[in-house]
């Protein structure tokens, strides 16, 4: 399976390209920023730490539809990155544990929508949300920072051998033909 | 430009963190990219406002109060980290056509959110009344936006700055 993902074309395509992999991982953090920095204004005002003079609601509103907007773009430029590679990436720790932190922000979500926001009516103009939320709002922001760690340390823990910039094609024949090269 | 990044990659600041770069260096650009992200946050929430599509329950004054101070704040933290990533990797940063692209990029950037900030506190009901209705300022929110995509994109090329061909300095050699 992972060794397929790998060999689709359009792995290939990306693994081949000098530009693919840079812009699609500039785009994924792009996403990722989007989606931490709107995923914050909510649960800073769950903490009642930020916008405490907005009804949490409206609050929401206009601001989550953002961070899903945000998080497809940086689910499928992490799939695009995680097909290039797909072998490597599934064995790596980091990986691993970015994605099981992925699963947390899921959970923690779903309980959030589940009890605490059933009974919004009750809190929504209040400065803070009820204990549970907090809690939720609280573990949100700190499995969202360890998605970003863990993110950031699978650049460091795989080497990307194929992907490292290769010398252009001119360069190489001349090397074959043993031409001199350009200065 | 490279001597100065041999020596700056000499001194004992930037010797620590490549001796400690397994973890500090990661550590740095993880805090560096949690900048990036209440930046983001903030310049997209303020732009909304501007263009009408989100905290049109608010003034525009309510909404800079609300993230005027977090997209400052985060500038400053940028700027420390930052310049912790220059001196831990002198010539993997400064070597590069992507970094100084991005420093202008974000001088253009901050000195915007500034005199806007700036602005607004002074002509506060002119720009409530008119100016933030107008197409200019709409354009200028977008193209603000915009600025802090590209930056965004350029902060990653640094790693990758053979995409630039012959403008990157260290395919020049």
């Amino acid at each position: 399976m992972l060794e397929w993902l790998q060999q689709t074309s359009l792995a290939v395509h990306i693994r081949d390209s000098l530009f693919a992999f840079p812009l699609i991982e500039s785009t994924h953090v792009i996403g990722l920023t989007l989606v931490f920095g709107t995923i914050a204004i909510v649960d800073l005002r769950l903490l009642g730490l930020a916008s405490t003079n907005r009804p949490f609601q409206r609050l929401a509103d206009d601001t989550l539809k953002w961070t899903w907007v945000a998080f497809v773009l940086t689910a499928v430029t992490g799939t695009l990155m995680f097909i290039t590679n797909a072998s490597v990436y599934f064995h790596n720790m980091y990986f691993r544990v970015k994605i099981a932190l992925l699963c947390l922000a899921a959970l923690n979500m779903l309980v959030f929508e589940v009890t605490t926001r059933r009974g919004v009516g009750q809190w929504d103009r209040d400065a803070s949300a009820p204990p549970l939320g907090r809690v939720v709002a609280a573990l949100s922001l700190v499995i969202w920072i360890g998605v970003i760690v863990t993110g950031r340390m699978i650049g460091f823990t795989t080497t990307r051998a194929s992907l490292a910039a290769p010398a252009p094609v001119e360069q190489n024949l001349e090397e074959l033909l043993g031409l001199p090269g350009n200065e | 430009m490279k001597q100065f990044a041999l020596w700056l990659s000499a001194t004992s600041p930037s010797v620590y963190i490549q001796e400690h770069n397994t973890w500090v260096i990661p550590a740095i650009q993880s805090i560096h990219i949690v900048g990036i992200a209440l930046v983001m946050g903030s310049v997209l929430m303020i732009d909304l406002r501007i263009l009408g599509w989100a905290w049109v329950d608010q003034t525009l004054r309510q909404t800079t109060d609300r993230f005027g101070p977090w997209l400052t704040g985060s500038l400053w933290l940028l700027l420390v980290t930052g310049i912790l990533m220059v001196i831990g990797e002198p010539v993997r940063e400064l070597v590069t056509f992507s970094f100084w692209m991005k420093m202008a990029l974000v001088a253009i950037g901050a000195t915007v959110a500034i005199l806007f900030q700036r602005a607004l506190r002074r002509h506060e009901q002119r720009w409530e009344d008119t100016l933030a209705h107008s197409r200019s300022i709409k354009a200028v929110a977008i193209l603000t936006f915009l600025i802090w995509v590209c930056i965004i994109f350029l902060g990653r090329l640094i790693a990758y700055d053979h995409v630039w061909g012959s403008w990157s300095p260290s395919e020049r050699q």
